[in-house]
């Protein structure tokens, strides 16, 4: 599956709380796909299990107020292809992104100490294609907003 | 630093005394020698712990182990694993939970840690990669195991935090009482009592390091193996991910007639329908879930939606909790059995040990051995939900009655006197779960011979019920068991479920060697691997030798001996004392123990490579 991606049509990867079985297995397939290894905190979806029956999926929804672009400091973060993308030259780790984000969708690297954010595998997003539920979609904006 | 992978070469030892941590590196031949998990936990408990001392001695260890395969994506291996010299059994005691604190410890750099001393005022225990910190507990002691994760989870500001708690009842030293992590339970045993004993209320690591496989493409190649051929297998394709566990109660009862009933008076329970795994589904489920990294999910979250236990919200009952609280206690209405799973959760209670111990004490009821001014006047008879709901508290806080059912069935009988000892239905001083020993051969030699007494994840039912190992069979069935507890050994060893069983093998084979060789690198054949579990056990027996067990204690309840199954399906089954002693001599025989004492003999132990414990052996 590959995705053509317009500024027209956001993609968003949607998450389905009654279908999630909280078996975190699109973290660990989301570290790996990225890094080769398995670790959650380099992982760039978090699911959080809040009582028995309330999930939480924490991913960058591509949302239509890019609180992150707004608050860096450092003009690090951009908007392109679909993808909220980081340049390293400039970052300088200060955290400001990860808190501004109120979808909980950015962590830093727990060694580069660079923000984390999901980047949809170029277009195959290896979450979707690991969860044994189904839980996960990707889905093309504004279609998913209607 | 270990040369395998799968490892971190490093245990974290910590002594609540002194507020003490220090680090202890393994070796290679180390790690290929124990394995992980059981193994690794086994030699250090017996290198640390004096079996002859109290359980609650500050020098038992509470150790929390993973093994190679936590923290990667392997199917069924989202587990932790708990050991400690039991309250219950006195002897020593392993309990697996799933819980992604296993994988947690393996990233903040560690295989394990090992707990000792005492602290002396409640303390939790927060690690974070090489940090650790002792932060005082008080304001969570004496709270609910749910809440005390939350307090601790927003006292560090992570709400992905991973925390394994007491409830009260593990403060007050219930001897069974169990650790939770999540809504999941290390249940048995009393591991949560070690705990309180220590005034440790709770665990929680966060790590931000990461585990690798030695061969990412024979790994590759094994997941894809994996999921063409599980999916050949029922069980894991339709029973466990729709039903869950309590699928099991249907087949259990009516095919097998093996359902322990009000105390195992009978084994085929009437109102299964009530309880069973269709019910369940079609009545109040609510939600799948897993434990990490398992793709399986049969995990259920059940709601009830109206009755008299309107509004009780659960993850389970898992099947063992159906038989502990529903057919041995005489109880047909699966509302009663959410709201006690729940509550047991909550205050920190194993679900089998406190079903079983008061069905033991229903029928010492029902034969006027004790009445209404024993229990506190409630109604001890057989079908009293209200009684199964309402003790839990009693329990945990230990008022009233509660303070002998807190004791466990065993110690129970002998304040109760009358030969009630005859159907306590433990072995060791555990009680027993839902896979009868009368109905099922291999289970009455492995409940009788397990490490643990009473415990299904010792030896396995699941070959017997599958037709695999005939159920009546006397003969080759002491191999059959052995080959059973050598794989729930490995299982436990790698802190993988045993759900694998039906794909991978109900005893030892090469497909466990073609699943540790990639992830570890050991590159062991299978007899190397049979050779690991049974030094591992060895080394268990070991322990619960200079404990004091032997060949005496290799038994079952009277009632199992002696009392054939009344009716159903299996009637007229039973092992009496003959053919279990016929049994035990092929068992000991095959293990290389001694058939009188049932020691473990030094040329078995040499060949194991556990020269020292049979040093230790020696001068008993």
């Amino acid at each position: 599956m590959s995705v053509i991606v317009t500024l027209e049509k956001k993609p968003l990867i949607k998450f389905d709380v009654q279908k999630c079985a909280f078996c975190k297995i699109c973290e660990l397939s989301c570290s790996k796909y990225h890094y080769g290894r398995y670790a959650d905190s380099l992982a760039r979806i978090t699911v959080v299990r809040k009582s028995p029956l309330m999930l939480r999926c924490h991913i960058c929804t591509r949302c239509e107020k890019r609180f992150c672009i707004a608050a860096c400091p450092k003009n690090a973060l951009s908007y392109r292809g679909g993808n909220i993308v980081v340049d390293e030259k400039f970052c300088d780790s200060c955290g400001i992104c990860v808190k501004a984000c109120p979808f909980h969708g950015i962590r830093l690297h727990p060694e580069t100490k660079m923000p984390l954010i999901c980047d949809l595998c170029d277009g195959d997003p290896s979450c979707i294609k690991a969860c044994p539920k189904s839980a996960l979609s990707l889905v093309l904006l504004p279609e998913a907003r209607k | 630093m270990v040369k395998y992978s799968g490892y971190k070469g490093r245990i974290l030892r910590v002594n609540l005394t002194n507020k003490k941590t220090t680090t202890l590196d393994f070796t290679d031949e180390f790690a290929k020698k124990y394995l992980g998990g059981n193994g690794f936990a086994a030699r250090y408990i017996w290198d640390m712990v004096d079996p002859r001392m109290a359980a609650y001695d500050p020098t038992n260890v509470v150790a929390m182990m993973t093994g190679p395969f936590q923290g990667i994506n392997i199917p069924t291996a989202g587990k932790y694993y708990m050991a400690t010299k039991s309250p219950l059994t006195n002897g020593y005691f392993d309990s697996v939970s799933g819980g992604y604190i296993g994988a947690q410890i393996k990233y903040a750099g560690y295989d394990g840690l090992l707990i000792t001393g005492k602290a002396e005022k409640p303390t939790y225990i927060f690690i974070e990669d090489s940090k650790v910190e002792f932060k005082p507990a008080e304001k969570m002691w004496g709270k609910l195991t749910g809440e005390t994760q939350e307090m601790i989870k927003e006292e560090i500001g992570d709400p992905n935090l991973c925390v394994s708690a007491i409830g009260p009842a593990g403060e007050n030293l219930v001897r069974y009482a169990c650790v939770i992590t999540e809504y999941r339970a290390a249940g048995r045993g009393g591991v949560g009592a070690v705990m309180g004993s220590k005034n440790l209320k709770a665990v929680a690591v966060r790590g931000s390091g990461s585990n690798q496989v030695a061969d990412p493409a024979k790994f590759e190649e094994w997941l894809d193996w994996y999921s063409v051929e599980a999916k050949k297998i029922p069980s894991l394709v339709a029973g466990l991910p729709i039903y869950g566990t309590p699928v099991l109660v249907a087949s259990i009862n009516n095919m097998f007639g093996a359902m322990g009933t009000r105390n195992h008076q009978t084994e085929v329970f009437e109102g299964w329908e009530g309880i069973s795994g269709e019910t369940l589904k079609r009545v109040y489920w609510s939600k799948d879930t897993a434990c990490p990294a398992c793709p399986i999910a049969c995990s259920k979250v059940f709601t009830v939606k109206d009755g008299k236990w309107k509004g009780a919200i659960s993850e389970g009952p898992e099947y063992e909790t159906i038989y502990a609280f529903g057919s041995m206690c005489g109880i047909s209405d699966s509302g009663a059995l959410i709201k006690t799973d729940s509550l047991c959760d909550e205050w920190g209670i194993d679900t089998i040990t406190y079903g079983v111990t008061l069905s033991f004490l229903m029928e010492c009821y029902q034969k006027g051995l004790i009445n209404k001014d024993n229990t506190d006047g409630a109604e001890f008879k057989f079908g009293n939900d209200d009684v199964l709901v309402g003790f839990v508290e009693k329990t945990a806080k230990r008022q009233g009655i509660g303070n002998l059912m807190a004791e466990g069935s065993l110690r129970a009988s002998k304040v109760i006197g009358s030969d009630s000892e005859r159907f306590a239905i433990q072995v060791k001083g555990l009680e027993i779960p839902g896979h009868s020993a009368r109905a099922l051969r291999g289970m009455a030699l492995g409940y009788a011979t397990a490490t643990r007494g009473g415990s299904h994840h010792d030896p396995r039912p699941t070959g017997e019920y599958a037709g695999v190992s005939d159920r009546k069979a006397v003969e080759g069935k002491a191999a059959w068991v052995i080959g059973t507890q050598q794989m729930t050994t490995i299982g436990d060893s790698l802190v993988q479920c045993h759900f694998l069983e039906r794909l991978l093998g109900f005893t030892l084979t090469q497909k466990f060697v073609d699943m540790i060789n990639p992830v570890t690198g050991f590159g062991y054949n299978l007899q190397e691997l049979v050779d690991v579990a049974e030094r591992i056990l060895d080394l268990e027996r070991s322990f619960n030798v200079m404990a004091g067990i032997r060949r005496k204690n290799d038994t079952l309840p009277k009632r199992f001996l002696e009392e054939p199954i009344p009716d159903g399906p299996s009637k007229g089954m039973n092992t009496d004392e003959a053919t279990l002693s016929r049994m035990l001599d092929e068992f000991y025989g095959i293990k290389g123990w001694d058939k009188t004492t049932g020691i473990p003999t030094k040329d078995k132990l040499v060949k194991m490579g556990l020269e020292d414990v049979a040093l230790a052996l020696e001068k008993l």
